[in-house]
């Protein structure tokens, strides 16, 4: 039976769908007897999402549109 | 994971960009509208600064204008976008004093020598979305994905926050796929490990309350 560390090596591609099916079966038979591991893959795929949705909702300020915009005025003038 | 553009999209944005590059000056307001906001966010989560990210975004769309009879249509209209994003963005954060950066190894997972995870990991990934109600979560995020050294930082950006595919990532970077792919792999690590203790102070914290 492959290892924790074999696993979590793996999981970008076991996620992605990239395993061939030998592989993506061996680790999950691996996982069913491995919290640890299910732990680990479940705060894997939260630490993307919640990274994204911290980082993702940036908005320009109003202010700095407004120059924005009147640069691009400006710009397209000349 | 997938994040693809809708077809009609991509095929308006290269309408755009084919009559800026006969001077159709109209093009250059709308293509300015479908950008500065991934421009200013991605310059922003590399520099964490306002002002600097305005002065990108600004030199970025000015570049974009002056410079569009330059783009061939070799790459993608938005990769050769962020390319320009990243020069940018990196020209006004080497100006700055370069902040000591930890080593990745530091916080990548630990075994046994039979392979078997080390340390103990708790699963908080449940109801992570309620907790980006505090501005404390936020900060602590943004502060994770900024010490992340800037070689798997901006993969993370332009691959898990901004959504784009492995493939677009690549060519932006100049990277193998298998390259991009690893350092992806790497910053996950990285920014969970620093997240699981984080997260798992937090949990005490609030219980003690």
């Amino acid at each position: 039976m492959i290892c924790c560390k074999e696993c979590l090596e793996l999981l970008h591609d076991y996620l992605e769908g990239a395993l061939s099916p030998n592989v993506s079966a061996s680790l999950e038979e691996h996982f069913e007897d491995c919290p640890p591991c299910i732990a680990f893959i479940n705060t894997y795929r939260s630490t993307t999402d919640i990274c994204r949705a911290a980082l993702k909702d940036i908005e320009i300020p109003d202010t700095v549109k407004e120059k924005l915009k009147e640069f691009v005025e400006k710009n397209k003038k000349t | 994971m997938g994040f693809s553009e809708p077809k009609e999209s991509k095929a308006e944005e290269e309408q755009l960009v084919k009559s800026l590059q006969a001077g159709q000056m109209d093009s250059f307001e709308r293509l300015a509208n479908l950008y500065q906001k991934k421009i200013y966010t991605l310059s922003f989560n590399l520099t964490r600064n306002a002002m600097d990210s305005e002065d990108v975004t600004q030199e970025v769309l000015l570049t974009l204008f002056k410079k569009i009879h330059t783009f061939q249509g070799r790459s993608a209209f938005s990769s050769w976008v962020y390319r320009i994003t990243l020069n940018a963005t990196y020209m006004k954060l080497r100006s700055r004093k370069k902040e000591q950066s930890i080593s990745i190894d530091e916080l990548l997972p630990s075994f046994n020598g039979s392979g078997f995870q080390q340390e103990r990991t708790q699963d908080w990934s449940e109801n992570t979305e309620s907790l980006l109600f505090d501005n404390e979560v936020r900060e602590t995020i943004q502060k994770a994905v900024n010490s992340l050294p800037d070689k798997e930082k901006v993969v993370f950006l332009l691959r898990d926050v901004e959504g784009l595919p492995t493939e677009n990532v690549s060519e932006i970077l100049e990277l193998t796929i298998p390259a991009v792919k690893s350092r992806l792999h790497r910053a996950r690590l990285f920014l969970r490990k620093k997240l699981a203790s984080y997260f798992d102070e937090y949990k005490t914290r609030k219980e003690m309350k």
